[in-house]
């Protein structure tokens, strides 16, 4: 596309783009068949992740921000609070969190997609709740509020460490980051952090949420048929790509300190 | 909500550690389960399951759809859980939202397998009259009439039970038709043709109480759970779908060994309603 607006042309290029996504939907599917190893799209390695650029602090009003952009796929997450839980809610001695995620309407290449995606906000609630110390925010809210710009394949697992970052970020106590990672299955094949096509004709997909310093998963979801090593495999995978993550996230919150205080 | 008291908790605790819970089951053992088939004479397969204080009504319906453009040769399935206000007041209005989404997508997660439609419970293919012109579309509710813990498995249950009694018509397709046009179809209502759900998983919910776990969780267990694992087996040991649930994280080993129990109490239970659902049907072929 951006070949295409730089000759200045006036051509309708959208329809030229659809072209393009479905040859390579049926490149992809035409690999499958043949059940060989075959290059992904993007060039990578099976066993490589998309490079990961994470910062904090985009939005100013929120207590704390982060923005990620794994290739195509970019969220945006804000924390807000600790803030007065809502006046309907009962009388807690631990802290609420509450999270929430929305996608652009423009996040999908068919308009309006994103929507299907309503399980997200429960599932980034459940991975993110064991990593957050709520004890020390009695009778208050936190609200995570997370938007994705544009989806582009593992939509949940970079929500959910961008969250762990804008919690980190806002000061929220946590015993951990919780940094995620997913895996699709292609018959015999693993690969891992997968893009939209990959996701659209995986057999199978494995999401971990896991806090590397105290080594435990936070939330782990599975579809399609597994063996029972062949979870272990993934699974040790995903821990080993969520911890090297981890240490990204760790980074940019150095980076942010010393801006500071500086 | 249930509200327990400092000494039932610890009584629930300690019941576990000991391996005699409240009811004196032991830790991986279910209770009573009843089946019954062909409650709802509408359904094209129903089926009504029991386990202890939890009861679930589950339908399948058939309609003449269209297949989607993505995945021509395949025919569409849909599951819906409807938590009712008779199982508890808390489910009125608008309260049983969020528990139904997360059951219908656990669900969904666990029968309909990748993207791709490997690993599926339901084979789609076999759900396709006209390629690429007329599907079957299989609506697949659950009803739960009593919640007393343990919905997910019991849930699964009875779809698997629902979907073994499930007949669909028999469709006649005229093929005179040119090609372009829209196939005629005539919908023979005396000839079935039987589903086949040896590959129609089970659910088995491990909740962790303690250090310890257990299976087929009452409400009042499941109100002191530290975190919960679902995991989904077909007859062949294969493991189809996965999700935690509650909010504590968990040591990675601790996951695989409940994978493991998992496996090996899913054999039991599928086998136990095997015979249940040959003798329900016994019953209602009488």
């Amino acid at each position: 596309m951006s070949v295409q607006a730089a000759t200045g042309t006036y051509s309708p290029a959208a329809a030229a783009a659809g072209d393009k996504r479905r040859e390579k939907r049926e490149e992809l599917r035409r690999h499958l068949a043949e059940d060989a190893d075959w290059p992904r799209a993007d060039g990578r390695s099976f066993h490589d992740c998309r490079p990961a650029f994470m910062q904090t602090g985009p939005t100013t009003a929120a207590s704390g921000s982060a923005y990620a952009e794994f290739g195509k796929t970019k969220v945006i997450v804000s924390v807000f609070g600790p803030r007065e839980s809502k006046k309907a809610m009962m009388y807690s001695d631990v802290g609420r969190l509450n999270c929430n995620v929305s996608y652009t309407t423009f996040a999908t290449p068919v308009r309006g997609q994103g929507a299907d995606n309503k399980e997200y906000s429960s599932m980034l609630h459940k991975a993110l709740e064991g990593a957050v110390m709520l004890h020390t925010f009695p009778k208050t809210t936190v609200d995570v509020f997370a938007l994705v710009l544009e989806s582009g394949g593992s939509d949940l697992p970079i929500i959910i460490s961008c969250a762990s970052l804008a919690l980190a970020d806002a000061g929220i106590m946590m015993y951990d980051l919780v940094t995620s990672v997913s895996v699709s299955c292609f018959r015999k094949n693993i690969i891992i952090d997968p893009t939209s096509d990959e996701e659209a004709w995986q057999d199978g997909s494995l999401v971990v949420a896991f806090m590397p310093a105290r080594k435990e998963i936070t939330q782990l979801t599975l579809t399609g048929e597994w063996s029972d090593s062949r979870i272990t495999n993934a699974v040790e995978l995903c821990m080993d790509a969520c911890s090297k993550l981890s240490d990204i996230l760790r980074d940019r919150l150095k980076d942010t300190a010393t801006l500071t205080s500086e | 909500m249930v509200g327990l008291s400092e000494g039932e908790k610890h009584f629930i605790r300690g019941g576990i550690e000991q391996d005699i819970r409240t009811d004196g089951r032991r830790r991986l053992q279910f209770r009573a389960l009843s089946v019954e088939t062909g409650v709802i004479p509408q359904a094209n397969g129903s089926a009504r399951v029991r386990l202890g204080g939890t009861e679930i009504i589950t339908s399948v319906k058939a309609e003449l759809g269209k297949p989607s453009i993505l995945h021509p040769d395949k025919g569409k399935v849909s599951i819906f859980v409807d938590c009712s206000p008779t199982a508890e007041p808390m489910f009125e209005g608008r309260g049983s939202e969020e528990l139904s989404a997360e059951l219908s997508v656990a669900l969904q997660r666990c029968l309909l397998g990748g993207k791709s439609g490997a690993g599926a419970a339901i084979d789609l293919s076999s759900l396709i009259v006209v390629e690429g012109k007329v599907c079957w579309d299989l609506y697949i509710d659950g009803l739960v009439i009593s919640s007393d813990g343990n919905l997910l498995d019991a849930l699964a249950a009875a779809i698997k039970v629902a979907l073994s009694d499930t007949g669909i018509p028999k469709v006649n397709v005229s093929l005179s038709a040119a090609s372009d046009e829209e196939p005629e179809v005539d919908i023979s209502d005396e000839e079935f043709l039987q589903f086949d759900t040896s590959s129609v998983p089970v659910i088995i919910t491990l909740t962790k109480v303690g250090r310890h776990y257990i299976i087929d969780a009452t409400s009042e267990e499941e109100s002191q759970m530290s975190s919960a694992v679902s995991v989904s087996v077909n007859r062949h040991g294969q493991i189809c779908g996965l999700t935690k649930r509650g909010g504590a994280g968990l040591d990675p080993s601790v996951i695989f060994d409940m994978i493991s129990v998992a496996k090996h109490v899913s054999q039991q239970f599928i086998s136990l309603l095997d015979s249940e659902i040959a003798a329900a049907e016994a019953e209602a072929a009488e």
